[in-house]
């Protein structure tokens, strides 16, 4: 018998469009929402410039809606809860989004994202439209070995991919240099998420997994999909301690580079949780001899009212660097 | 019988949505154990909308019913269930168009084309568990039989023993595949979902051709 968590929503079958219109109509200088359910920035990019969307499951708010405005994406499609939208809307948004140099569609990989987004490519050309490429982002290290990187899902560590790759795409880069940026920046980028408790779908108010209160699991994905293992949960100085490493010997991290740190809250973590695990990240990388360029904690790709969080790294260099410091005004990633 | 037309198609789709609105619960808990614990919801009501533009559909041929079908699962549902449900109609439309009845060669062809699309999309081979484990058997049980009526009991029977065998798998594609050894003893709700469209489909033609062949 698993346990039922009340959410102070309308009926199920509302949840996406009620919060969109919520989101828009709060929102309404930064997004707008069109006819099909499409989130657009209220003022589109100058033409002549990559357009950047993507299409994904909701529920992991503000990811990706608070994504959109200047120096971020251009369209976001949002799915129904956790499940990708189908090729139809996503072929919309990348209409919707053509400022007549390209569309990237960019993928958090997880098999729906990908499935669909395959099949919107096919729909573009079959009507002809050429200028249109996917690229497939993945972090979650836990997924798959290294060596094995593709098969890697998408966490919250595509952040940082997020960012830069808007702000590239403000500039005059062209379709094919905008993927090898998002690329880039997806290969010095790595992250690990752990988690002290489940969540409860919002559709049927279920509690989706069981974990007992004792016990934490490392390597969680964003659905609350099995990671590494369960174990005794932690202390925040111990949990850091056995995150950190496996994340600096993937890439691998080594003394002497330049970092930005994220530490996501999946949904009910704390600030003050995550200050205390940022000063244990903060001391190791310090003893690793790992420069912080930059760091980010708070909610950016949620799970619901999961407790936990994952720690995302990213390598970065004078090019990375100056498109991380570059202006960006989504509802929920500004930067100025 | 050894042809059938757009009435028995329309009835086809009519017959494996009532299926599967049937299983709705149980495909849930199925899915709940190995995903998101959406997979009945979803399915059977982009079935239901598939039921709908079916039904809209004036004076269709059956390349144009298959179409159809395979835009509303696709587009109703989305996610990987969405796209690969949605994928084995679509394949299916090139096999079958311009006809404007389906013997039985046509409908080895039909089938053979849907599982082709589907192994491709998912990159999934049988034993990954997945839908694959279900619907190659069956499809394969289905071009083995020249009378119509044999080959749907048959395939019916293959597509199930097939979503039985994914119980004991091991998930080498889709979200279940981070459960590792945990998913043992689940057995796969989109596997399931085909037994229960092939077994939707025996039945129609049981009681259509009133157990003649």
């Amino acid at each position: 018998m698993s346990a039922r968590v009340h959410k102070l929503i309308n009926q199920p079958e509302n949840i996406l469009s009620d919060m969109l219109d919520g989101f828009c109509a709060a929102y309404g200088d930064i997004v707008r929402l069109t006819d099909e359910g499409l989130v657009l920035r209220a003022t589109p990019k100058a033409p002549g410039k990559v357009a950047l969307v993507i299409g994904c499951g909701s529920g992991h708010e503000p990811a990706m809606i608070g994504w959109i405005g200047q120096g971020l994406f251009d369209v976001n499609i949002a799915g129904e809860i956790f499940t990708a939208p189908g090729p139809d809307r996503i072929l919309q948004g990348i209409k919707a989004a053509d400022r007549g140099a390209g569309v990237l569609v960019c993928v958090s990989h997880h098999a729906g994202d990908l499935l669909n987004a395959e099949l919107a490519l096919e729909l573009c050309q079959m009507e002809g439209l050429s200028n249109v490429d996917m690229v497939v982002l993945y972090d979650d290290i836990s997924s798959a070995p290294k060596g094995r990187e593709p098969e890697r899902r998408g966490t919250a560590g595509l952040f940082f991919v997020w960012k830069m790759l808007g702000a590239f795409c403000e500039g005059e880069g062209d379709l094919a240099a905008a993927k090898a940026l998002a690329e880039k920046v997806r290969d010095n980028t790595r992250s690990l998420a752990m988690s002290l408790s489940s969540c409860a779908s919002p559709i049927t108010g279920e509690v989706m997994f069981e974990m007992p209160e004792d016990e934490m699991e490392i390597g969680m994905g964003l659905h609350g999909e099995m990671g590494m293992g369960r174990q005794k949960a932690l202390g925040a100085r111990e949990t850091i301690d056995l995150m950190l490493p496996p994340i600096l010997e993937d890439l691998p991290f080594q003394a002497g580079d330049e970092v930005l740190v994220l530490l996501n809250n999946s949904g009910s973590m704390t600030l003050m949780e995550l200050f205390i695990l940022y000063k244990r990240v903060a001391e190791k990388l310090a003893e690793a001899g790992i420069r912080v360029y930059k760091s980010w904690i708070g909610p950016y790709a949620t799970t619901q009212e999961m407790a936990g969080f994952a720690l995302s790294l990213c390598r970065v260099d004078d090019e990375l660097k100056a498109l991380w410091d570059a202006p960006a005004d989504g509802a929920y990633m500004k930067q100025r | 019988m050894s042809e059938i037309g757009s009435d028995n198609l329309k009835a086809m789709v009519l017959a494996i949505a009532g299926r599967i609105a049937d299983s709705r619960e149980q495909l849930n808990r199925l899915d709940a154990a190995l995903g998101d614990g959406d997979h009945g919801a979803s399915i059977s009501a982009a079935f239901e909308k598939a039921v709908a533009e079916v039904a809209g559909l004036p004076d269709p041929k059956p390349s144009e019913i298959w179409l159809t079908t395979a835009q509303s699962l696709m587009n109703g549902m989305g996610g990987a269930s969405g796209a690969l449900f949605g994928t084995l109609f679509l394949k299916g439309v090139a096999a079958i168009h311009g006809k404007e009845r389906l013997g039985k060669a046509d409908l080895n062809k039909l089938w053979a084309a849907s599982l082709a699309g589907v192994k491709a999309r998912g990159k999934a081979e049988i034993g990954d568990k997945t839908m694959v484990d279900a619907l190659e058997p069956a499809v394969l049980a289905f071009a083995a039989y020249d009378n119509i009526a044999d080959a749907w009991a048959a395939a019916a029977e293959a597509a199930s023993n097939g979503a039985e065998s994914t119980r004991e798998l091991i998930a080498r594609q889709g979200r279940a595949k981070y459960l590792g050894e945990r998913g043992i003893g689940h057995q796969d709700p989109g596997a399931t979902t085909i037994a229960l469209m092939f077994e939707a489909l025996d039945n129609y033609w049981r009681e259509m051709t009133n157990g003649k062949t």
